[in-house]
């Protein structure tokens, strides 16, 4: 069954194309990989799930409602989370206060309750600490809790985007590049973490992803984006193969020599 | 000699962690400030030195709720009593009750500037709508254009004004958010400041065609307030209101900051893309941190202007603004006791210290010591002033006197959390599964 | 109704022309800072105003000489442009160097608040040092170019009335003429105008390819704040007195005219600039008369911020820029 349907999805910025004509499904408790050369369109295609661009053409639809034209607070409602290629942590702020911003649309604590400090929304705040202790927990950050966000390491920034993008409580994860920068010993904790997720927390994920060896390792599905376009699809051992997907990453001529 | 070194510093980091040292060292503090204010009458230092006290009292290692009796204790008995032997009386609690003002303007503005990142140049327009709404229902201008009710209101209404001027400040920072907050970062700055502008030009010409704030000759005669036949007229009495509005806003900024709203705020200010996919309404967040923020502007506004028992469109200049801003700059941007220190300071600077600096150097030049120019009186001097804090702090200390912390969690306690031990393995399993059942989002 | 607003219409025209001219020059400083460093230079409008103050202090000085009996009155404006332009010119870049780069990494918002410190700053310098040296704030300088010349508008179309200008206005007009077209050839045609807009670009790769950021950026300031100086001169020639406030509202009002005409677009901002002068003017002079008399010509400031939210809120990108996505 899939959650997540693509169909014609076109981006053009100013002429020029960054997505073209992009149709695929996304089966539901899958782990999906999205790759491709440099400037291929993959995190516009990211930004355009999640809302942060508006497709210029084309359809988006989550369980067989339209994502498209819905801003990104909306669509993190309807459960679609998120990690970001260049890092975007909230830095000057506490590790579990970051987990925390990601629990806001589960807090019902009302303005007015915040104001008056009723017991209600004091218990909640308490909730909230103990909820984004946990979710640190599983990836593995709960010793850092107190420390500023800026002040992790690369890898645990990394990490830590993934528990804050869990606190949202998504039915699809999104994760841009997410090994990127780390170490080896990191990236096989990173696979791991992925695993995991998906099997305990019943969720679908998408990444986009660089390195080969974690793509081929976690993904039951990929697709090859190359200049804005979908050149290729299916699973690991099929897209090894693909002669278009050699091409596009080694070069004309690349596919005849290899095969 | 060595020897002695040693002994003072191991009496001073025994005073660091000893409570009940700190204790006593601040009680003969306070005592000696109280008296010395108490016996000179009129000593613009022993005032200021047991305001000092508080600065003192934030830096101790006590208790909260202790810490919250002893400033009840300086503020709301020993500073008006010792100061209430002397002439000066009146004028000590007019910078008493001018610095609870702007502390809680201050603290508005820290919402918006320091913790969601917005600047705001043109604050003091809330801070004049407070003032006129109530000013023109407590003088007979409402009359000129409401055909009911007879006006001015009496002096009890002051108390409904304060919630009245708070939201209708609020309103018109929402007015002036739904517009302005859509566009980039940094334009925001400059619309603001026109805002502060257009408000203060506004309320210069409408006068006509008809006739609702009296244009530039402003509104006097305010009726002052008025609680259980008492009326309040000197600002020995202001100082108790401004006391009461300001331990309530300390308060709610308190409980904001460290709410969901809080983290919010904080969230679109370091990254707004991020903080929206986090599920933040980006609009929402920041239009309510527009209004909170305008909101303690307006209350004080009511006040400021019950007390001044006159308003006129020069009270709310763009130096205006800009004051309140230095006052939080200063401080620490998102600090809370930095903000307090931080208004109080500037507050005092431009109430006392620069007008006592004035008078001894006009003194000095008439008994022919030095000369200095009018031009040069540190009165006169506020932009110079103000204008060289914002560079410096800027360059040289953005944090502020006293830099915001994050709040600090107790790891051990939120392991064992409030379920019972046994409980919390089987606890984490459920909740870290979507749609469990206590997630209800009422906000959409 | 219509009739009226014909008759002063060439009027009008005239002394939109004038005003917009001053905020052309004006908003190209702030286009420039804008579009090469994403900053707002509050201070800009206090740049044009120590230009007024400079400008006008050197012609007082020549008069006290007994130099402008004797000099033509072109050539003393010419030496007062040249000295005011460079002396204004190095102060922006001294404020650059002081306030600005040191904070080149740090939040935009602390970069701002400089900027408003540094305008505080500047205005109270310039007022004291006046205020010593002449026992008041407000001046008055020398006047010149005050011959009135008629234009006989009414022979074009019956319902004109004639218009008059002082011969300062064609001064005016021909100077900050003549330094944008200065501008626009510099900046398309040099190589160190090609350095800047590559900066302005991509300050990384340019930096990659050679070209030395901070020398061009200290370039923009000197350049933006030279124009902004020169234009404080031309004010104080075209309406005689000055105070050190005036810097403030023109400033903003400029920076409308900028973003008017789409920010770091520099032909961009000259059209900005006479738009919003010739609208302001057409405001001031028939605000009353449309609104049958609810608002007046004291409206007239409140009428550009309304221009400026307007052009934020529907064409944030102005009339000449280009939509910007930020990059995710």
């Amino acid at each position: 069954m899939s959650i997540l349907t693509v169909k014609n999805l076109t981006k053009r910025f100013d002429g020029l194309v960054a997505n073209q004509d992009i149709s695929f499904d996304v089966a539901k408790g899958s782990i999906t990989a999205v790759i491709g050369p440099n400037g291929a369109g993959k995190t516009t295609f990211f930004n355009m799930v999640t809302g942060v661009y508006k497709p210029t053409e084309g359809s988006i639809m989550m369980e067989g409602q339209s994502l498209v034209g819905l801003k990104p607070h909306t669509i993190s409602r309807k459960g679609i989370a998120r990690t970001f290629q260049n890092i975007r942590l909230f830095g000057s702020i506490s590790v579990l206060e970051n987990v925390m911003v990601g629990l806001h649309n589960h807090l019902k604590g009302s303005l007015l309750g915040i104001m008056l400090s009723l017991p209600s929304s004091k218990r909640e705040e308490t909730f909230a600490q103990e909820e984004a202790y946990r979710i640190l927990e599983y990836v593995g950050l709960a010793e850092f809790l107190n420390d500023e966000a800026q002040s992790l390491s690369y890898g645990a920034q990394r990490r830590l985007e993934i528990a804050r993008a869990l606190a949202t409580k998504p039915k699809i994860l999104l994760l841009d590049e997410p090994a990127a920068g780390m170490n080896p010993r990191e990236t096989k904790e990173l696979t791991d973490l992925i695993f995991k997720m998906r099997e305990e927390l019943d969720l679908t994920i998408i990444l986009i992803e660089h390195d080969m060896k974690l793509v081929m390792e976690i993904s039951e599905h990929i697709i090859v984006l190359d200049h804005g376009e979908k050149i290729a699809e299916g699973n690991p051992e099929e897209i090894r193969h693909n002669p278009k997907v050699i091409e596009a990453y080694l070069g004309t001529g690349a596919a005849s020599t290899a095969s | 000699m060595k020897k002695y070194i040693d002994l003072m510093k191991s009496y001073t980091d025994k005073v660091k962690d000893n409570k009940l040292a700190q204790g006593i060292l601040l009680g003969t503090y306070i005592l000696v400030t109280t008296l010395s204010l108490y016996l000179s009458g009129k000593s613009v230092i022993a005032f200021l030195l047991l305001l000092a006290s508080l600065l003192l009292l934030h830096f101790t290692k006590l208790g909260r709720n202790t810490k919250w009796g002893i400033a009840a204790l300086v503020l709301v008995v020993l500073l008006p009593l010792s100061a209430s032997q002397g002439d000066a009386y009146q004028s000590y609690m007019e910078v008493g009750t001018l610095v609870g003002i702007y502390v809680a303007m201050a603290l508005g503005l820290n919402i918006v500037v320091g913790l969601a990142g917005l600047l705001d140049l043109g604050f003091v327009a809330f801070f004049a709508v407070g003032a006129y709404t109530y000013s023109i229902f407590a003088t007979p201008q409402a009359a000129n254009f409401l055909s009911f009710g007879t006006f001015p209101l009496g002096g009890e209404y002051f108390w409904v004004f304060i919630l009245i001027g708070g939201f209708v400040a609020a309103i018109f920072g929402i007015l002036l958010g739904i517009p302005v907050l859509r566009v980039k970062g940094d334009y925001l700055a400059i619309v603001t400041l026109g805002f502060g502008e257009i408000i203060r030009i506004v309320f210069n010409n409408l006068d006509r065609p008809i006739n609702i704030t009296n244009g530039a000759m402003g509104l006097s005669s305010i009726t002052p307030p008025k609680l259980f036949g008492l009326t309040f007229t000197f600002p020995s009495q202001f100082y108790y209101i401004a006391l009461v509005i300001l331990v309530l806003t300390i308060f709610v900024v308190r409980r904001l900051e460290y709410s969901k709203i809080g983290r919010a705020w904080k969230a679109v200010r370091e990254n707004d893309i991020a903080a929206q996919s986090m599920g933040i309404h980006l609009v929402r967040t920041k239009l309510t941190a527009f209004a909170i923020g305008a909101s303690f502007s307006g209350m004080m506004g009511v006040v400021f202007a019950a007390k001044q028992t006159f308003v006129d469109p020069t009270s709310f200049t763009l130096l205006e603004s800009i004051t309140i801003l230095v006052m939080v700059l200063l401080g620490g941007m998102g600090s809370v006791p930095g903000v307090i220190l931080g208004a109080a300071i500037m507050t005092i600077l431009n109430m006392q210290v620069l007008t006592e600096l004035t008078n001894w150097l006009n003194q000095l030049s008439l008994n022919n010591v030095i000369s200095i120019p009018d031009a040069l009186s540190p009165a006169k001097m506020q932009r110079f002033i103000f204008g060289a804090i914002l560079i410096l702090f800027a360059l040289y200390r953005p944090q502020g006197l006293i830099p915001a912390k994050n709040p600090i969690f107790n790891a051990a306690k939120l392991k064992n959390g409030s379920t019972p031990k046994g409980q919390e393995k089987q606890k984490q399993e459920v909740s870290l599964k979507k749609e469990s059942a206590s997630y209800v989002n009422l906000d959409s | 109704m219509l009739a009226e607003i014909l008759h002063t219409l060439p009027q009008v025209l005239i002394d939109g022309l004038a005003l917009g001219a001053i905020y052309a020059i004006v908003a190209l400083g702030y286009t420039m800072v804008y579009g090469i460093l994403e900053l707002i230079n509050f201070a800009h409008g206090e740049i044009f105003m120590t230009g007024a103050f400079i400008g006008t202090a050197i012609l007082i000085t020549l008069t006290g000489l007994g130099w402008i009996a004797v000099m033509p009155a072109l050539l003393a404006l010419l030496l007062v442009l040249v000295i005011t332009s460079v002396l204004t010119g190095f102060i922006g870049m001294g404020i650059e160097r002081i306030a600005y780069r040191p904070l080149r990494k740090a939040p935009k918002l602390i970069t701002l608040i400089t900027a408003i410190g540094v305008s505080f700053l500047l205005q109270d310098l310039v007022r004291f040092i006046t205020e010593v040296k002449r026992g008041n704030y407000i001046l008055t300088g020398p006047s010149m170019f005050t011959d009135r010349v008629e234009v006989k508008t009414s022979s074009v179309l019956s319902v004109f009335n004639d218009a008059s200008f002082k011969e300062s206005f064609i001064i005016v007009f021909v100077v900050a003429a003549i330094m944008m077209i200065t501008l626009d050839f510099f900046i398309n045609k040099t190589k160190w105008g090609t350095a800047m807009r590559a900066v302005a670009q991509d300050r990384d790769t340019s930096a990659l390819m050679g070209v030395n950021v901070n020398k061009v950026i200290g370039l923009v300031f000197f350049l933006g704040s030279a124009l902004g100086g020169a234009t404080g001169v031309l004010f104080a020639i075209q309406y005689g007195t000055i105070d050190p406030y005036i810097g403030f509202i023109l400033g903003l009002k400029a920076f409308t005219a900028a973003v008017l005409g789409g920010i770091g677009n520099i032909r961009g901002a000259m059209f900005g600039g006479i738009l919003l002068g010739v609208l302001e003017m057409f405001a001031s002079a028939n605000l009353t008369l449309m609104t049958n008399g609810v608002f007046g010509a004291e409206y007239k400031d409140v009428f550009a911020f309304a221009i400026l939210i307007l052009v934020l809120l529907f064409k944030p990108e102005g009339i000449f820029g280009k939509v910007v996505m930020e990059k995710v």
